[in-house]
């Protein structure tokens, strides 16, 4: 069993170390609203979380340590289904969502419940153990866009793939779209607290715009011959392309109106604090309070905007335009400066420590 | 005519010194290997040559222009196969292609044309729809040199081209090097495989812990380079280690 308890330690080093999956829960948005606004009328929201959440790249511990290294390592069967089996406990977040799972569900769920919420916990495992897991194959199909940028968005859509605020969103879109077609006389306020949900559960990705390109990426930018405002273009066109379907059974217009303002108003945390993201993990953008209680005017602004078009005047539609083409403007002079000083620091990095940059987030 | 032209080139990070005051002219056509051990300062200075990265002080000029400006002119002239090769892992290697395509102003069919060409020459053609997240080592560095030659620039900068490359793409890289240099195109390399840098470069420049060591014609250098490229960098000291020895000891 000693192999076991190494790589289990290992592993839960590495999560430490890493945290990411709390602080992608704990600094998105969407959660953050949930948590403080509808507290224990949330309990939907709860649930959307915990089912998202354990979809299986999300939650697995064992997927920090590389498949080939893993392979390698000299441990029996038996040893590697213990493993599968006690990983998932040394990641914080699993006993999180047990522990919230239990609160959210007490004396409202029945033994059969709970027997579901076991076997989809087990499945989820399962497919991560057998390597079953969103792949490049689907994204291949992902449309060619008008333009010189065409790849660029191409690119940033499939990024936008990759994320878990897009399967929420997509959840709660089609749980909203069905709940319409079957109760036609949705009253209008409902209608709109929907869609601002919706743009909600994306609007941590609009602070976190360049969190997946990578180092490799982020030194394509700097030489391709594009200015700012045109890679920050591309990088809303791929948001705009996902928001705008999502809320068309719902309220489009303020669905587009929150949206933009989304993006204006977390500008400056994606050109100058970008914050590396991690596939298959909610949108993180709050690393402390200042950033959650910024992550909450965010989203008061975003509310405000898309009440102010739904029930006011469509003209409101014009100031969020004027907003987001302002900081598209101002933010796109910045983003070749953020990009050198950010350039800078990996160097100051690379000097001074010895272990490259995201290291520590693999055994 | 000198196309890259550096004076007193020094980048500070913090307290370290990485490039210490590095000048040198390499004229158009050449082909300059930079060379030295890890960590001498090779990639900074190919950094900042190419406008990834602002020089502490001194002065930078590529093709005429001022480096500090980074213009878009200046990136429209040059082509880069950076260090950590420049790739979006959502983007298949011929959408790579397509992209510097578009984003180069040439006509889809001339983009086309050439990325079907550079794809066949190099070895790429049967994985032109691979992902790069899901290309090996080899094949993300050939796509990446690729796009440095695609839109067909004035200045190939190049940080270590040959490393991890099959003996076949290496030998089929060093020809269209020396045919672009032939047609006057200026090729500024880095390279730890010495025995590539023997066969192409036309200079040689040296560098060691961020001091330029030594710059001269590769026609004058002593045969063998590595003899020479020990005694003026770094020897290899060899250690013992005795537990190697003997297996599962």
């Amino acid at each position: 069993m000693a192999p076991v308890a190494a790589v289990l330690t290992a592993v839960g080093r590495a999560l430490r170390r890493g945290q990411k999956s709390v602080w992608s829960v704990a600094g998105n948005n969407f959660f953050l609203v949930s948590a403080v606004v509808m507290q224990d009328a949330g309990v939907f929201i709860y649930l959307l979380i915990g089912v998202v959440i354990l979809f299986p790249l999300s939650a697995d511990p064992l997927l920090k340590i590389p498949a080939p290294r893993l392979k390698l390592l000299p441990l029996t069967g038996r040893e590697l289904w213990i493993l599968r089996a006690a990983s998932p406990w040394v990641n914080p977040v699993t006993w999180a969502i047990a522990a919230l799972g239990i609160w959210a569900a007490r004396g409202k769920v029945t033994a059969g419940l709970w027997g579901l919420a076991a076997g989809m916990v087990a499945a989820a495992l399962a497919l991560s153990a057998f390597g079953v897991a969103p792949g490049y194959g689907l994204w291949r199909h992902v449309p060619g866009f008008p333009g010189r940028l065409n790849q660029l968005v191409r690119k940033n859509l499939r990024q936008m793939l990759s994320t878990l605020d897009l399967c929420c969103a997509v959840l709660l879109a089609a749980a909203a779209a069905a709940f319409r077609l079957t109760m036609p006389a949705l009253p209008p306020d409902a209608i709109l607290i929907l869609t601002v949900l919706v743009v909600l559960a994306l609007s941590s990705y609009a602070g976190a715009l360049f969190g997946l390109d990578g180092a490799g990426g982020r030194s394509r930018y700097r030489l391709l011959p594009v200015p700012g405002w045109q890679l920050l273009a591309a990088k809303d066109a791929a948001f705009l392309a996902i928001v705008v379907p999502l809320t068309l059974p719902l309220a489009p217009l303020a669905g587009l109106s929150a949206a933009l303002v989304a993006l204006a108003a977390s500008r400056n945390r994606a050109v100058n604090l970008p914050r590396e993201q991690v596939r298959w993990r909610f949108s993180t953008g709050a690393g402390n309070l200042e950033d959650a209680m910024g992550g909450l005017a965010q989203a008061g602004v975003m509310i405000m905007a898309a009440a102010s078009v739904y029930f006011v005047s469509p003209l409101f539609l014009a100031p969020c335009i004027a907003a987001w083409a302002g900081s598209l403007w101002w933010f796109g002079r910045t983003l070749d400066r953020a990009f050198r000083a950010e350039e800078a620091q990996e160097e100051v990095g690379r000097f001074r420590r010895p272990m490259p940059r995201g290291a520590e987030a693999r055994v | 005519m000198t196309t890259i032209s550096c004076r007193q080139l020094t980048r500070r990070f913090g307290d370290f010194l990485a490039v210490d005051g590095v000048t040198f002219q390499v004229e158009a056509g050449s082909i300059c290997a930079f060379l030295g051990p890890n960590g001498a300062g090779k990639s900074t200075t190919l950094k900042m040559l190419s406008g990834i990265e602002p020089p502490s002080s001194g002065e930078v000029e590529v093709c005429g222009l001022d480096v500090r400006s980074r213009s878009i002119e200046l990136k429209l002239r040059i082509g880069v196969l950076p260090e950590d090769l420049g790739l979006f892992d959502d983007l298949t290697v011929e959408e790579h292609l397509s992209l510097i395509g578009d984003v180069y102003g040439l006509s889809r069919r001339v983009s086309r044309d050439r990325a079907s060409q550079l794809l066949r020459a190099l070895g790429l053609e049967h994985g032109r729809h691979t992902f790069a997240a899901a290309c090996s080592h080899g094949m993300r560095k050939k796509t990446s040199f690729a796009m440095a030659l695609l839109p067909n620039p004035e200045v190939l900068f190049l940080d270590e081209p040959f490393e991890a490359i099959d003996p076949v793409t290496s030998k089929i890289m060093r020809d269209l090097l020396q045919s672009v240099a032939a047609r006057g195109i200026t090729v500024f390399f880095t390279s730890h495989v010495l025995s590539t840098v023997e066969q192409i470069a036309t200079q040689l420049i040296m560098i060691r812990k961020g001091r330029i060591v030594w710059d001269t014609p590769a026609a004058e250098v002593p045969v063998p380079l590595e003899q020479h490229y020990f005694d003026l960098v770094e020897a290899p000291v060899v250690e013992e280690i005795e537990w190697l020895r003997s297996p599962r000891s």
